[in-house]
This record gives structure tokens, C-alpha cells and sequence, in this order.
């Protein structure tokens, strides 16, 4: 495993002494699709927030795509795309103009902006509505408008926290092809959800997440096998009541 | 009462937690450090020689309710700039506003309660402007200890009745007239109340205090109006000056308050109509464009800081009504008759010198805003910044190119103005703009110095930044750094007084030196620029780093 995208060993956070993630260890292949689930709580954003580079670790290692997370600076940012559960777009700023801007950021040129830009603005559904002012936008156009910008910048790793909430259900199918699409590309995607189903159908692996630890991993299948062919829902719900 | 203990449970829940604490130390630190301004400022005022026996002869023997009047009117100063700076956000789009209205509650107690929580903050920094003015004259005098405690009923009741009219007349205007344009209209007021009582303030604790005594004399003369909602609290507080209980004074004081109560009750009725007007009047959005960016990121930033003025309809009126403000300062020759009218420096000269102190004026009443550009308005977007792989300092140049072209604004105003008001010549006018061209470099460096300082500007964890003290404690560092890097400036300008003084001043000599005086004005400010972009790109850098 050691070509994994993503590799956390021991990782851990804490906040005034209370660890939101401890002892988290798990990998990431690339091209792979993981979900993460968990109570609200459990430690998901923190997690994502670390492999995004926001916060730092209290304990363990990150490693994304071989690089230590810790180090690498501005060359792992370029190869990171996130999204956030609130976007981060300016109010004031139309959607084309939040791409043109976060684009710039990430160094694309022009000509494969405007071309990354137009076919996922199309891809998303929101062709229509570029020009318009991001503060007019709902909830869930503004996490489309920001995951557009993100998918611009074409990144090795895509984490989404909690992709599809406020999505309806053209968006979330829309956003489900966008995933396999990023993956058969072979771009690693890394997404927090509280969608079951969206995590049965889209990720080749899940991990649970429970009092800041992970404590059950595999695809679907291995998990509902662990526990007796049972639906993912008692899966999870068994496996957060025993960490309590 | 509910609502209010929620309140009050808040505030005492603050020290327990880390972004609680630093919320109440950064509040905390900024209002005493206006306190002990204003408590230097009381004092310089109380020592100027004469002004006892000027105040005695101006007020009829009653020089202490004078001086008690006089800074008991910072009291509705602050309450009219909050009650309109934050009616909007107080009244209509308070966060628990939709709980309120939906609990089973009076009609018109959420009203009451975004007055309550206004007049806890107006009350706060009326405490801190006026509060030490007060105290300062009644330690001067035989004042018994009572007479201290008096102190903090007389600036709320100073205070109250000014905010709960404000956001009354607010709220009714609202309930009636509501619409885009109105919305817009309240946009307008807000900000010339922040441009307003920023101005004000900076006067007041940064001018001479020769100059104020004048004042002083002026209002207790009677020359200037005393605000109604003073009287009874300056005389409260001038009796207990001598150790009397003005009883009468009290109940004036008690009906006020009262009164004040009773109305905005009544009005408040009104307030549940007025919400949903006002979110049915959204605010027009003023452009949209299918315009493609270019790719470079410091280009890309600085249209980005452009774009949020011009398609944002309350910066854009923020924008006009400084213009507005501008010319009224440059039509009453605020800061420079003195200048225009020295006998001892050519015309050329001092139309030079008055466009270059209300350029100075200008620049400091719009510095804060600009300040805020560089990382304390994008809180929320912080995470874009920080998951970027652009160089910090990349960035931070696109918005200090930004900020420099904003800052054009000021010194284009003033040339106007320059034209307008004081009929300057065109090559007056010239070397003016070159010279306040470098005067914008060092602006810009202050700027970026102080808005970079982490403990100063750092968002907390979820991108918020933290209002209130930190916010202040930078204004003020902005000022005064703002001044110590003009010191040269206005020591050359001592000495050229001195000069013209001594031996006079020729224009020729005035215009020989003109491209020596541009060519330093440029240097400095290009050293300022660069000493700003150094240590900002530094401090930027700690300031993106995960935390």
C-alpha cells in the first residue's frame, strides 16, 4: 500500500484536551472512491479538515500522494480540492467569476479554465445561472458552484464534506456521475456523508467513525457480511451503539 | 425575561470557553484602550489654561454642567451611529429573529429585544468615550464617593433615548415605505454613520485639546444645542458635583427612560410586518456580466476586490457618500483656515498644503475600510485561501494592488475639491496628486503592516472574525501609525513654516523645490509599499497556515 493517495497513521486531534480524532489509521488507493460516515460529532469535518491542510494534527502522520503532509506546503495544496460543507464563495462575485478566481489560485490557464469551467457548470446544471450573483444562489447551487470551481483546477484528491446535503435528487444523481467520472480518471475521492445510500452506491470502501475513532472498514458488502447480512443502516447504527 | 436571560446566560457562558475569552479579552482590551484615551484627552482638556474662568463667564457660573454637558454628548453621538450602522442587522436579521417571531411572544418583544442588545453595546461605548470625561471632572472637584455610581445612569440615560429613536423611526419608515430603494436608502445612512462618527471620534480624540476647549466654551455659551436627551443627566450630575441629590433631575431622568420604553413598546408593534417587508425588499443587484477573467492570480484578486464593490450596492454608496463627505470637509475648510490665511506663504503654497491635510484627513477616515480587504472581511473564504496553493505573498500583492487603486479615490476627490473650492491652478493641482501618490504608498504600507499583525486580524476556527475589540485596537494602531509615519512630512513642514516665518518664501523657490519634495514623496511612499509587502507577505503567511 505504500502508492496510497491518502495515508493517515495514528492520526489525531485534539481541541483544549478533548480529541475530536485519535488513532485514526487508514489509506486510500488512487482512483478509489472512500466514504465516511459517522454521528454528527464523530470527527468526519476534523478529519477532512486535516487532509485539506487546515488544521494541523495534534498526533500521527499524513501522507498524501507520498508526500508528508506536514512538509510538502504549496506543491500537495496544488494536488487537494475541497469542498467544504459551506462554501467558501464571495457573495459578491458571480459563479464564473468564483471559478476565474479560485482557478487563478491554483494556477490554470485560462483556456482550460473556461473549457473545465463550461462543461461542469453543464454537468452540474447550472449553465444558466453563471452569471449570476453567488449571493442569489441556494444552498445547494453554492456547493455546486464551488464544486465546479474545485473539479477545475483538476485535483489528484477531491475531499467533499458532506457533498450532498441540499441537493435534490437530478443534482445528487448528477453529483454521483461527477464521482465515477473523477475516479475512472483516477483522481482519489475522499467524502464525508451521512447519505447511506449515496455511500452504498458510489464508494469502493466506507469507514465508520465513531467517538473520533474508526471503527469499522470495507466496502458495503464486507460490512453488511461482518454483521450478518444486515442493511448498511443496521450496520452503522450497531456500530456506533457499541462505541457509546 | 426569557430572552433576556438567554442573553445575559450567553455572556457569562463567554469565559468558558477559548473563543470565548478571546472574544472578551480583544472586546475588553478595545474599550479600555478608548477609555484610557478618552481619559488622556479629559484631562489635556481640564488642564488648559483659562478655560475655567472662560467656561464660568460663557455658562452663567454653571461651568461643570457645562463641561458634564459636553461629554455627556458623545452619548447619542454613539447611539445614533449604532442605531443606524446596526439597525438592519439588530432588527430584521438578527440570527435567533426567526425563533422570536416564531415563539409565542408579544409582537412587539423581539423589537425590545434588539433594542436591549443595541443599547448593552451603545451603552458599553458610551461608557468608554464619556465615561472618563465624567469621572475626570468630578475628581476635580468635592465630589462624594455617591457621585461616582451616578455615573453609568447618566450615559444610559444619555444614551437610550437617542438609540431606541433611531431604531424606531427605522422600523416604522420600514413597516410603511419598505421597498429596494428604501433598503438602499438605510444602506446609505449606515454608512454616513460610520463614515460620520469615525470621523468624529478620530477629531475628537486626536485633536488639540486647545482647539476643543473652544469648543467647550462655545457650548456652554450656548452657541452650540445641547442634545435633548442630555440635560437631565448633566444636571443629575452636576448637583452630586456638590454633593447634592437632584431629586427632580432623577425623576426627569427616571420618565425618560420610562418614556422610552413605553414608545419603542408601542412601536414595536409594528416590527412583525416591518421583518417580512424588509425581506420581501431584497437589495437590486446591480450587474451581471458574462466577462471572462484573465488567469493571473494578483490580476485576478484585484478584480475580485473591484468586483465586490461594484456589484455590491451598499459599498458602492459607501463610496459616494465618502465623495459627498469629502466636499462638505473641503467646502468648511475643516483643519486648514489657518493655512490659507498665513500671511507668510505664497497662495500656490498653501492651497498645496491644504490639499495635502485634507487628502491626510481623507485617506484616515477610509483607511480602516480598506484595511479590512486584506483579511479581515474574508473570513468566510479564509479556507479558499488557505487550501491554495498560491504564494501568500502572490496573493497579498493582488490586494494591496487593489487597495492602492481604491485609495485614488480619496486623492481624486480632493483634487476636485482642490479645483472647486480653493480654485488651485492646474499645476498646484498636479503636484499635489504626485505628492499624495507616494502619501497612498505609505498609507498602503501602514495598512498592510497593521492588518496583517495575526493576534490582530486571525479569524477564529469556523472563519469568523472577531468584532468589536481586536477590530478597534487595529483602528486605532492603523492611526497612529498612520501619523508616526507622517511625521517627516509634517516636520518639514514645521521647519518650511519657520522658514516663511523668518525669512519669507518665494513661489519660485516653492516651485524649484516642488520636484525634490515629489521625488522624496514617492520614495518614501514606495519604501513604505515595500516594507508593508515584506513583513504582510510574512505575517499573511502565519496567518494561513493551519492551525
Amino acid at each position: 500500500m505504500s502508492e496510497a493517495a491518502i495515508r493517515a497513521s495514528g492520526l489525531g486531534r485534539a481541541f483544549d484536551d478533548r480529541w475530536a480524532v485519535r488513532d485514526l489509521d487508514l489509506a486510500v488507493a488512487p482512483g478509489e472512491i472512500y466514504g465516511f460516515l459517522g454521528q454528527n460529532g464523530a470527527g468526519k469535518t476534523t478529519t477532512l479538515r486535516m487532509f485539506a491542510g487546515l488544521l494541523r494534527p495534534s498526533a500521527g502522520e499524513l501522507r498524501i500522494d507520498g508526500l508528508k503532509h506536514a512538509d510538502a506546503g504549496r506543491a500537495l495544496r496544488r494536488r487537494i480540492g475541497f469542498l467544504p460543507d459551506t462554501p467558501p464563495l464571495h457573495d459578491y462575485l458571480t459563479a464564473r467569476q468564483h471559478l476565474a478566481l479560485v482557478a487563478s489560485l491554483w494556477g490554470v490557464p485560462r483556456r482550460e479554465r473556461d473549457e473545465r469551467g463550461d462543461r461542469l457548470f453543464d454537468a452540474l446544471g447550472i449553465a444558466g445561472q453563471v452569471d449570476a450573483l453567488c449571493k442569489a444562489a441556494s444552498h445547494g447551487t453554492r456547493k455546486k458552484i464551488h464544486l465546479a470551481a474545485v473539479l477545475a483546477t483538476a485535483p489528484s484528491v477531491l475531499l467533499l464534506d458532506e457533498p450532498t446535503s441540499g441537493l435534490d435528487p437530478l443534482a445528487v444523481r448528477q453529483l454521483k456521475d461527477l464521482l465515477g467520472e473523477q475516479a475512472r480518471a483516477g483522481a482519489t475521492v475522499f467524502l464525508s456523508t451521512h447519505g447511506l445510500e449515496l455511500a452504498e452506491q458510489v464508494c469502493h470502501r466506507i469507514g465508520i467513525l465513531a467517538g473520533g475513532r474508526l471503527r469499522a472498514e470495507g466496502t458495503a458488502a464486507e460490512l453488511r457480511a461482518q454483521h450478518g447480512d444486515a442493511s448498511l443502516e443496521d450496520v452503522f447504527l450497531a456500530v456506533t451503539a457499541a462505541a457509546r | 425575561m426569557n430572552l433576556l436571560l438567554a442573553d445575559v446566560r450567553a455572556l457569562a457562558g463567554l469565559p468558558r470557553t477559548a473563543a470565548g475569552r478571546r472574544v472578551l479579552a480583544a472586546s475588553g482590551g478595545g474599550l479600555l484602550l478608548l477609555g484610557l484615551l478618552s481619559w488622556w484627552f479629559a484631562n489635556a482638556l481640564l488642564d488648559q489654561p483659562g478655560l475655567v474662568v472662560a467656561l464660568h463667564d460663557a455658562s452663567d457660573g454653571r461651568s461643570q454642567a457645562a463641561l458634564f454637558g459636553h461629554a455627556l454628548t458623545a452619548c447619542p453621538m454613539v447611539a445614533a451611529w449604532l442605531g443606524l450602522a446596526l439597525a438592519q442587522r439588530t432588527l430584521f436579521e438578527a440570527p435567533e429573529l426567526a425563533l422570536w417571531r416564531l415563539a409565542p411572544l408579544p409582537p412587539w418583544r423581539p423589537a425590545l429585544q434588539a433594542l436591549l442588545r443595541a443599547g448593552f453595546a451603545a451603552t458599553l461605548w458610551s461608557l468608554a468615550i464619556a465615561g472618563p470625561g465624567l469621572v475626570a471632572v468630578l475628581r476635580r472637584g468635592p465630589a462624594p464617593a455617591w457621585a461616582f455610581a451616578l455615573t453609568p445612569l447618566a450615559v444610559v440615560a444619555a444614551t437610550l433615548p437617542t438609540l431606541a429613536a433611531t431604531l424606531a423611526a427605522q422600523l416604522l419608515i420600514v413597516r410603511f415605505l419598505a421597498g429596494r430603494w428604501l433598503r438602499l436608502l438605510l444602506v446609505v445612512f449606515a454608512a454616513a454613520g460610520s463614515i460620520g462618527f469615525s470621523t468624529w471620534l478620530m477629531l475628537a480624540l486626536f485633536g488639540k485639546p486647545h482647539d476643543h476647549a473652544r469648543d467647550v466654551v462655545a457650548f456652554a455659551a450656548g452657541e452650540r444645542a445641547t442634545p435633548w436627551s442630555v440635560g437631565p443627566a448633566a444636571a443629575l450630575l452636576a448637583a452630586a458635583a456638590r454633593g447634592e441629590l437632584d431629586l427632580r433631575a432623577l425623576r426627569d431622568l427616571a420618565l425618560w427612560l420610562l418614556a422610552t420604553f413605553a414608545g419603542f413598546r408601542l412601536v414595536g408593534r409594528a416590527h412583525p410586518a416591518a421583518c417580512e417587508r424588509h425581506l420581501a425588499a431584497e437589495l437590486p443587484a446591480w450587474r451581471r456580466g458574462g466577462s471572462r477573467w484573465p488567469a493571473g492570480l494578483a490580476t485576478n484578486v484585484l478584480r475580485k476586490e473591484f468586483a465586490q464593490v461594484a456589484q455590491q450596492p451598499g459599498a458602492l454608496v459607501g463610496f459616494l457618500v465618502f465623495a459627498v463627505l469629502v466636499f462638505a470637509m473641503c467646502q468648511r475648510r475643516v483643519l486648514v483656515a489657518g493655512v490659507l490665511a498665513a500671511p507668510s506663504l505664497p497662495a500656490d503654497v498653501a492651497a498645496f498644503a491644504a490639499l495635502m491635510a485634507w487628502w491626510f484627513l481623507a485617506v484616515l477616515m477610509v483607511l480602516n475600510t480598506h484595511m479590512g480587504r486584506i483579511t479581515h472581511w474574508d473570513g468566510p473564504q479564509w479556507a479558499l485561501w488557505q487550501c491554495a496553493p498560491a504564494a501568500p505573498g502572490a496573493i497579498l500583492r493582488g490586494k494591496m494592488l487593489a487597495v492602492l487603486a481604491m485609495l485614488g479615490w480619496p486623492l481624486l476627490l480632493v483634487a476636485f475639491a482642490g479645483v472647486a473650492v480653493l480654485d488651485a491652478r492646474a499645476d498646484v493641482v498636479l503636484a499635489y496628486a504626485a505628492t499624495a501618490l507616494g502619501g497612498s504608498g505609505v498609507a498602503l504600507g501602514v495598512l498592510t503592516l497593521v492588518g496583517t499583525i495575526p493576534v490582530l486580524v486571525r479569524h477564529d476556527g469556523d472563519g469568523g472574525s472577531l468584532q468589536g475589540g481586536k477590530g478597534l485596537v487595529a483602528a486605532l494602531l492603523l492611526v497612529v501609525g498612520m501619523q508616526v509615519a507622517a511625521l517627516p512630512a509634517l516636520y518639514a513642514w514645521h521647519r518650511l513654516g519657520e522658514h516663511a516665518a523668518d525669512h519669507g518664501l518665494a513661489l519660485d523657490d516653492a516651485w524649484r523645490a516642488a520636484p525634490v519634495v515629489i521625488g522624496a514623496a514617492l520614495a518614501y511612499g514606495a519604501a513604505w509599499c515595500g516594507l508593508g509587502w515584506l513583513v504582510g507577505s510574512w505575517n499573511f503567511a502565519r496567518l494561513l497556515r493551519p492551525r
